[in-house]
């Protein structure tokens, strides 16, 4: 049985998020598959609440991905995002769970190289730090 | 009603095939009795298949369908209008982007790539069988009226645009001074409350000693640079100098400057009441080069911080210091200073050499002016947002260069930070142009992904009304929040804040993003 | 409003540590409001503990629920069955909505999730500053408008003292001197003889040193014979 393989979780946003995770992909370059890209409107929509909960149903890594923050689509919701993304870290890091799990980030949708990089860092958290959950194992 | 759903799985361009074993992915996700009809085609663009699908989708009596192909933008739109026609409703086809998503970034791992197809397949259904179905509707604009604030260089460029598409304009203007524009000037006004959203705004101007109510489809904020308010202590000291504009003026009316010119960055070099601005570099490079051509025995100084010149306009430092203009760089600590008795001579500690130069002066003209104060007053009043050095925000360089993020109203020239007078008219006809554009529509389309508040669960702790950018959450008559649907963007950033979770954006609500979420870890791969 | 602030997550982390099925139990009022304990907060904190406990092996149920104002007991009551079930009740409301049901619960445990808190006003989003500390003896009509008692920080009735400098207080130089504040004021009002009227020293039995206080409008009490045969919540 090979080892359990990492799970990420991507909050992308509609705007400049995912078109940089699509363009990445049109320009040829590939990114772990460990990464599961769920979409919002916007990063301002995604709250603690759906990172925590991610976290809780198995995501080892969870990541924010916005527009630039003075180039936001919808004016200051990257911001907002940000907010939401350090809260959580803070929350993490106070109960002894390493915040490096959970990060922002920001791309504007010219900006292939960032999504896998991106992704590289993220597969590379929840491999060395595996499962929250004791004694590693699965979910 | 239970719901009906039709799952398309395409083939697709050059990859899909090759990678994914498509069939496998559509079974996946028909694995359940409310999938009535599920077909495999190889082009879901191909006319002929979108036929195929939407008589299909109206023979099944469908009521959602689940398109597993590449992003919603590039798939032929003729298919979502086919759906629409067969009695689907538009926010019920959700589209699942596994060409860019799955095929093309795991090239070289089909065996992954399958699973997470499926998977993805799988939780597109999920999601679609939570999707609500979402209404437009439509709001007459009452007028096609045009406001233009500000009837400068910029603003009456805008009022022309706007009239050109049709619309009817109305300057407001600050001061009593006559000039031609089309439409109405209201002189001795100011803009003082704004009330509504894009299309219908309902603004109040004072005129003179009255207050009256003006409404609008569209708003253009011309309100220029504050010119006649040099600030700081070069200024003062200085009292003959000039905006670097001026300068620009006079040496178009062909009038040569007088004596040496000293073109200093900012009159407030240690910054305490202005901080440097970076614009006008180009500017003040042509302006230093030109006054040298006028007058090549007379000294061109450039006094500055640091020069920072929009991309090939580097090369204009070049050719400026080859023509002779003199670069003076100067630290903020030790910044250029001017006796106010003695006007003409200007001290500063020049950074690469470490000697402090005394310059004459002859013209004194500043590249950097202060916002008008005036905006501070129209940006609350219209509720948008300004920038650090008190300008008028622009959306974005890049996609809004003359829209603020408010809808229906739009920003050009000085009012957003200095610039000459050719750029000025310039974002003025653009501006113009998309206000008299806007307000032409005779509707405002809104609905489909807005948000919506569950006012049982409402604070009114007011934190939607402070963080959204649009003005559409506000306290309602029942003392909860309401969202004005006509102003929502549809970004959720009200859903995300609501301490009490009583705001959802229709079709990205929690349970929805949960659940797509969990379905997709829960797959193995 | 009643401001309060959620505890550290490592002080709430250990609290509930011993506990099988905890129900924290949040409140859509002034917690809400000052984003400590509303319906987001508390769905966090389940998350917070249930990855807390899933890192150190341990299992407990954590469910979240909210009532409308944890301090009424028509809405506490409307929980009880989740109450009952519970091993621990974590309050994300005030510690009176935390005390409320302890009070109509004796049995059962009941642990503050927060620190309560100040009178506060929301200055901007984000932030509660004190302006009032319940002296019970509102004196403002004749300060500008501004309470001496919660922004001075000695509580002087006729102040200013010799350490206001430059308009700051001389225990922290980014707290605006109060006195210096009320001066301005009433000279804005054209009330600056009210600076020169001395007052007396205050009696503070009105306020909390004077005892735990009771507010009662007797005209609003039922009866006797109104409250007979009423569900026994009363």
């Amino acid at each position: 049985m090979s080892e359990r393989r990492p799970k990420v979780v991507g909050f992308c946003c509609e705007r400049h998020g995912l078109d940089a995770a699509v363009l990445a992909a049109r320009s040829g370059r590939c990114y772990d598959a460990s990464v599961r890209i769920v979409k919002v409107p916007c990063s301002g929509r995604v709250d603690q609440t759906h990172i925590l909960q991610a976290l809780e149903d198995g995501a080892d890594a969870v990541f924010v991905l916005g527009c630039l923050e003075k180039n936001c689509h919808y004016d200051t919701g990257s911001i907002e995002g940000r907010k939401r993304v350090e809260y959580v870290r803070s929350t993490l890091a106070d109960l002894g769970i390493e915040k490096e799990r959970v990060e922002m980030f920001n791309a504007s949708s010219t900006m292939a190289w960032k999504f896998p990089e991106i992704v590289t860092r993220m597969a590379e958290v929840a491999k060395r730090l595996g499962p929250i959950a004791k004694g590693g194992g699965d979910r | 009603m239970k719901a009906r759903v039709q799952v398309v799985a395409c083939r697709c361009c050059t990859e899909m095939p090759k990678l994914l074993d498509m069939g496998r992915v559509m079974q996946a996700a028909s694995e359940r009795e409310l999938v009535v009809s599920s077909m495999l085609v190889d082009r879901v663009c191909d006319g002929k298949n979108i036929k195929q699908v939407a008589a299909e989708a109206r023979e099944r009596e469908v009521d959602r369908a689940l398109v597993l192909a590449c992003q919603k933008k590039d798939v032929n739109p003729a298919l979502l209008a086919s759906y629409v026609k067969a009695g689907v409703n538009e926010s019920l086809v959700e589209y699942v982007d596994l060409r860019d998503e799955v095929v093309l970034p795991h090239l070289g791992d089909p065996e992954r790539a399958q699973a997470k197809a499926e998977t993805k397949a799988v939780a597109g259904l999920e999601r679609l069988l939570m999707l609500q179905p979402l209404e437009r509707s439509t709001e007459d604009m009452r007028t096609t009226n045009v406001v233009v604030l500000g009837g400068g260089a910029s603003g009456r460029r805008a009022a022309e645009a706007a009239a050109a598409q049709g619309a009817h304009t109305v300057i407001i203007e600050k001061s009593g001074k006559a000039y031609k524009a089309p439409g109405v000037i209201m002189p001795n006004s100011t803009l003082v409350g704004a009330k509504g959203y894009g299309g219908n705004f309902v603004l109040t101007i004072r005129a003179g000693e009255k207050t009256e109510q003006l409404e609008c489809a569209a708003v253009v904020v011309a309100t220029g640079g504050g010119w006649a308010d040099l600030k700081g202590p070069l200024a003062k000291a200085c009292k003959s100098a000039v905006t670097l504009y001026r300068l620009q003026e006079m040496l178009d009316t062909g009038a040569a400057p007088k004596g040496p010119v000293v073109i200093v960055d900012t009159p407030d070099p240690a910054g305490k009441s202005m901080a440097v601005q970076d614009f006008a570099w180009d500017d003040a490079l042509d302006l230093a080069m030109r006054a040298k051509k006028t007058a090549p025995l007379e000294e061109v100084y450039i006094v500055f911080q640091e020069m920072r010149a929009f991309g090939l306009s580097e090369l204009r430092y070049k050719e400026a210091a080859e023509l002779g203009v003199r670069f003076i760089r100067y630290e903020r600590t030790a910044g250029p200073k001017i006796d106010p008795k003695e006007p003409t001579r200007m001290t500063v500690k020049d950074l690469s050499q470490a000697d402090v130069l005394s310059v004459s002066i002859g013209t004194l003209a500043f590249a950097a002016i202060p916002a008008n104060r005036d905006n501070q007053g129209i940006a609350d009043a219209l509720r948008i947002p300004m920038s650090p050095e008190g300008g008028v925000r622009r959306g974005s360089i890049q996609r809004w260069p003359v829209s603020t993020p408010r809808p229906g109203v739009f920003v050009c020239g000085s009012a957003m930070f200095p610039k000459g007078r050719d750029m000025a008219e310039a974002e003025g006809e653009a501006a113009g142009l998309m206000a008299g554009r806007f307000a032409m529509q005779g509707v405002i389309e809104y609905g489909g992904v807005v948000a919506e508040v569950d006012q049982d669960k409402c604070s009114a702790c007011l934190t939607c009304v402070r963080t959204c950018p649009y003005e559409a959450p506000f306290i309602g008559a029942a003392g909860k929040a309401e969202i004005r649907a006509q102003a929502c963007q549809g970004c959720g950033m009200c859903a995300g804040v609501c301490p009490s979770k009583a705001i959802e954006l229709r079709n990205f609500t929690d349970d929805q993003i949960a659940q797509e979420t969990r379905t997709m870890l829960g797959g193995d791969f | 409003m009643i401001v309060a602030k959620r505890k550290p997550m490592a002080e709430i982390a250990e609290m509930v540590a011993p506990y099988k099925k905890v129900k924290i139990i949040g409140c859509r009022s002034c917690v809400a409001i000052c984003l400590a304990g509303g319906e987001k907060e508390v769905k966090t904190l389940v998350s917070a503990l249930r990855l807390k406990a899933k890192k150190e092996g341990r299992r407990q149920e954590f469910e979240g629920l909210v009532v409308e104002r944890q301090c009424e007991k028509e809405w506490v009551k409307e929980v009880e069955d989740r109450i009952m079930d519970s091993d621990l009740v974590l309050s994300m409301a005030c510690s009176l909505g935390a005390q409320t049901i302890g009070d109509m619960y004796p049995k059962k445990l009941v642990f503050p999730a927060l620190n309560t808190g100040i009178f506060g006003v929301p200055e901007e989003q984000g932030v509660w500053s004190e302006k009032c500390v319940g002296c019970g003896n509102c004196i403002i009509h004749t300060t500008g408008g501004i309470c001496p008692i919660a922004r001075c920080a000695k509580s002087m009735l006729n102040g200013p003292c010799g350490g206001s400098s430059n308009g700051k207080c001389e225990v922290n130089l980014e707290v605006d001197c109060a006195w210096y504040a009320i001066h301005e004021r009433l000279k804005l009002q054209n009330r600056l003889e009210l600076i020169e009227q001395v007052s007396p020293p205050k009696d503070w039995s009105t306020s909390h040193s004077g005892g735990r206080r009771v507010y009662v409008r007797e005209d609003a009490r039922l009866t006797q014979y109104q409250k007979k045969g009423r569900e026994a919540v009363r």
